[in-house]
């Protein structure tokens, strides 16, 4: 990271070395990655990773310098502190990890990529390792078959439990495969995919949300197209997808996407408001009559649901 | 010599108040020389404030002029169930205040009183112990309250310290106040540990990581209805239901009864974590009864109280559970459990702690003290820097506003660190719409009204434009406080938006500040009293001294001494007598002093048999 050479501020009682570095580090923008931001390789382990953000933390942490004059560099100490706070967020958990490691490998130096994979490759030494355990356990015969199914089933509920959906639903399988009379290894199992769906459909949610709130429309259909089909319970997907929709002038999709999300959240007043619209667009009056009703036993008070009832 | 800065526990049965004196942390004695403060006040008959020990003591027959617990009701709505379920058990009177702001009032004595001016009495209390103890003007404070404590509830405990006259520097949270307590001045490389919080009134459970004087909280939960008060409800219940079912009469309806119970509950409930039986004896529980006065007597088992009581028990473990697993962590894996707070003495609470982690918990911690020298820490790291550590909390609850449909939208989640921010982006749905309302709420539920109202906001004086042209960009902040403020920007134009806060049961700056003076002049009332004490302590004293000498005194005057200095300690002693009674604090001063030089000079009289006395020098 190249140092910007500022002068220091008179009248401010922070270190010279400090008030550059944050500068440059308020400056820096995405292209500067999380591993850089805190100092450390892509391949930096969890334990490495905390490390670096406490350490970090207790020179960029608002509270290290209290009551000091800071002057200026009052909102900068906080915007950089939350900065790192927010890369060790997502340094610090294993899913989030990844997901970023995957945007990242796009754009990074050939020794970054390297380390990346180091990384990557050793997360799949661990899982085959455990894979060929389970192989191991799935071998064994008659009564030690039910015994090895529980012994994976305790194992996959700790995993589950740290998190480790991917690992822990592959160990509910070789479970059931054993034992397939046990209904709560089935049940487990179903409980995880589910949570690991969930799980996946929310960070897409979220990244369609940014692409949303920046207003690129067809991009966020996409992606919450994809956080409803992860998760298709996932009522705020498909009322966001049906509002993309809408602003890109997709009635028909709109109207289906809605549709699907009051049926999932019968009480979202404002999407089933919008259905009505899409129907009124697409002439289709009855529909449109029986939601707007919907629409005002709810909220009795939507003006615009009256005013547009009247019209149909 | 640095400023003085102080570390408040204000907790819902008792306070507890710290400094950091030389380098070491040190609990503040009250005047009356006890470590911990009942968070009690009254209105005696004659009309004189009474706080702490002493309200505390005549709370039986003075019930509905004292008020205790306060803190459950700390920024707490009238309307709210958690308001509604703490006054069938309060012994005093509530009243609604503001209907707009749905907030409450306190009957006490002729007056009433908001919960932040009750607690500023506790906080005002402390604040003179410190006073005295450390012989100069406090006014830096850092006050502890409970992890799970929600933005109202954070900001009327700063109130009640505005009110109280302290500068409160910092709010922080009790089990992590109590992890200061624990790692300071110890010799950590890296350590998890977590901290089991169970006080009058609040449970807590967090996470934490240290690592080189770095205190990360990872992650923290509780219930903030859940505390020894319910124990102690629980034993009130057992007493008063076979009662009611026996004589027909409930004796929790009577405020009287009711605090004779409570207080007789909390006795047996403490009696049983060092022994296996005790007997509760309450004659003449109901005095006023046609047929003659009715007596209680029963006697107690352990084993009895933990059936009674199993269930909160589990409440508080199946917390446990859940933040463990928000924190990623077995409970085997960590290094160490920190039992705080006083109902953490029950032997049941140990043993199914003992039995969740696979280890002993730590006694390296005084459970009544840890979280006040914590916040005494927290504030001599904040204050005087020389102190090598830092304290990275997190927000107990996720940040979001309320959406169509009447779902609430979580912005910022919980166990997010702070000082944080986070910021949404609002569009107009209406052409030429000028104001948008925006609803912050504090909770995990997706359906918005059954999350805290955090306060409702008017965006106000937008552009006009068509409709989904006008983007507002909301920011919300967190500082380390847990305190959140919001402001708003107009996208396109960058122009500040104003906000204004609609709906918020916080006291207006106005209340805080009539308040504030009400309580200075308390303070000035008391500020004679407690220096008027000593010196009267130091004259009884001196008087005992006159006494036993005197008898010598008169051989020595016979053998050759004569009478004169006598009769001129006599007259001093008679003036200081009369100074003692008319409370003449100088005076009094002045008098000591020359007493205690003819005390000295008459000794060597006596003791030499005779000689003039030297330091007799009016």
């Amino acid at each position: 990271m190249a140092t910007l050479p500022t002068p220091a501020s008179a009248g401010v009682d922070l270190p010279p070395d400090l008030q550059n570095e944050l500068r440059t580090f308020d400056a820096a923008g995405r292209d500067v990655s999380l591993y850089d931001l805190l100092g450390i390789a892509p391949d930096a382990d969890g334990a490495t990773v905390r490390r670096a953000y406490l350490d970090r933390s207790r020179r960029y942490h608002p509270d290290a310098w209290f009551r000091k004059n800071v002057g200026e560099f009052g909102p900068l100490l906080s915007r950089v502190f939350q900065k790192h706070a927010a890369a060790y967020q997502i340094l610090s958990d294993e899913d989030a990890r990844a997901a970023y490691d995957r945007t990242l490998s796009q754009r990074v130096s050939q020794r970054d990529r390297e380390a990346l994979e180091r990384r990557a490759l050793g997360r799949e030494e661990q899982e085959r390792r455990q894979r060929e355990g389970r192989e191991r356990l799935l071998r064994t015969k008659g009564f030690a078959r039910i015994g090895a199914a529980r012994r994976l089933y305790e194992e996959a509920l700790e995993l589950a439990e740290g998190g480790e959906r991917a690992q822990a639903i592959a160990g509910l399988k070789a479970a059931r495969e054993l034992d397939p009379r046990r209904a709560e290894i089935a049940q487990k199992l179903a409980e995880v995919e589910q949570e690991a769906a969930r799980s996946r459909s929310l960070l897409a949610f979220k990244g369609a949300r940014e692409q949303e709130e920046k207003g690129d429309f067809a991009a966020a259909l996409k992606i919450y197209r994809q956080s409803l089909e992860m998760d298709p319970t996932n009522a705020g997907a498909a009322a966001a997808a049906a509002r993309c929709a809408t602003m890109l002038g997709d009635t028909q999709q709109a109207s289906l996407l809605a549709a699907r999300a009051v049926e999932l959240a019968p009480d979202d007043v404002e999407t089933r408001f919008l259905l009505a619209n899409a129907f009124v667009t697409l002439g289709l009056k009855v529909k449109a009559r029986a939601e707007l009703k919907r629409v005002l036993d709810a909220k009795s008070d939507h003006k615009e649901a009256r005013a547009l009832l009247k019209r149909v | 010599m640095a400023e003085p800065v102080i570390g408040i526990d204000l907790g819902t049965t008792n306070s507890v108040v710290a400094t950091v004196q030389s380098g070491t942390p040190v609990v503040i004695p009250n005047r009356s020389g006890y470590r911990l403060t009942p968070s009690v006040i009254a209105v005696a008959k004659n009309g004189k404030r009474l706080v702490g020990a002493l309200a505390r003591r005549q709370a039986v027959t003075n019930a509905e002029r004292t008020v205790v617990s306060v803190k459950r009701l700390m920024g707490r709505k009238w309307s709210s169930r958690s308001t509604q379920d703490a006054l069938a058990r309060l012994p005093y009177t509530v009243v609604p205040h503001d209907k707009e702001r749905d907030d409450l009032l306190i009957q006490l004595g002729e007056s009433t009183y908001s919960p932040p001016e009750i607690s500023a009495m506790v906080l005002a209390e402390l604040r003179l112990d410190a006073e005295a103890f450390l012989g100069q003007k406090v006014t830096k404070a850092v006050v502890t309250v409970p992890a799970y404590f929600n933005d109202s509830q954070r900001n009327a405990t700063k109130d009640a310290g505005r009110i109280a006259g302290l500068d409160v520097i910092r709010i922080i949270n009790e089990p992590t106040s109590a992890s200061l307590a624990y790692g300071f001045g110890k010799q950590i490389g890296e350590k998890q540990i977590c901290v089991f919080d169970l006080g009058g009134g609040t449970f807590d459970f967090t996470v934490l990581h240290m690592y080189k004087g770095v205190f990360e909280v990872q992650a923290t939960g509780g219930d903030s209805l859940l505390g020894g008060d319910d124990f102690d409800n629980r034993v009130v219940d057992w007493l008063a239901q076979p009662f009611l079912e026996k004589h027909g009469l409930d004796l929790r309806k009577d405020k009287m009864s009711l605090q004779r119970l409570r207080d007789a509950a909390e006795k047996a409930k403490c009696e049983l974590s060092s022994t296996q039986q005790v007997e509760i004896n309450l004659p003449f529980i109901a005095s006023k009864q046609p047929a003659g006065p009715l007596h209680l007597q029963g006697s107690l088992t352990r084993p009895q109280l933990e059936v009674l009581t199993r269930d909160l028990v589990d409440r508080c473990l199946s917390v446990c559970e859940r933040v463990m697993a928000e924190a990623k962590v077995k409970p085997t894996q960590l290094g160490d459990v920190l039992l705080v707070g006083g109902q953490t003495r029950m032997p049941l609470i140990q043993a199914r702690v003992r039995q969740m982690f696979g280890r002993e918990p730590s006694k390296s911690v005084n459970p009544d003290e840890a979280v006040a020298l914590g916040a005494a820490i927290q504030g001599a790291m904040l204050l005087h820097p020389q102190q090598e550590m830092l304290l990275l909390d997190v927000t107990p609850h996720s940040l979001g506003i309320a959406i169509a449909g009447g779902f609430f939208q979580s912005i910022l989640p919980k166990n997010t660190t702070v000082p944080t921010s986070a910021h949404h982006v609002f569009t107009t749905v209406k052409d030429d719409q000028t104001s948008a309302k925006i609803t912050v709420l504090q909770g995990e539920s997706e359906i918005a009204t059954q999350n805290e109202l955090l306060g409702e906001f008017m965006l106000t004086g937008l552009r006009k434009a068509k409709r989904g042209e006008v983007d507002i960009d909301v920011i919300f902040d967190i500082s380390a406080d847990g305190i959140v403020s919001v402001s708003a920007l107009d996208v396109k134009t960058g122009l500040r938006q104003s906000i204004t806060v609609t709906a918020s049961s916080g006291l207006t700056e106005e209340e805080i500040k009539t308040a504030a003076k009400a309580n200075e002049e308390w303070m000035l009332g008391q500020k004679e009293h407690p220096e008027f004490q000593k010196h009267k302590a130091r004259a009884e004293e001196i008087f005992k001294q006159f006494d036993e000498l005197w008898p010598r005194l008169q051989q020595t005057a016979a053998n050759g001494l004569g009478k004169e200095p006598m009769q001129r300690a006599e007259a001093a002693l008679s003036l200081a007598r009369l100074q003692v009674q008319q409370k003449e604090s100088a005076g009094l001063l002045a008098s000591l002093e020359r007493l205690e030089l003819m005390l000295g000079a008459l000794r060597g009289a006596v003791e030499r048999g005779l000689v003039a006395p030297r330091g007799d020098r009016s």
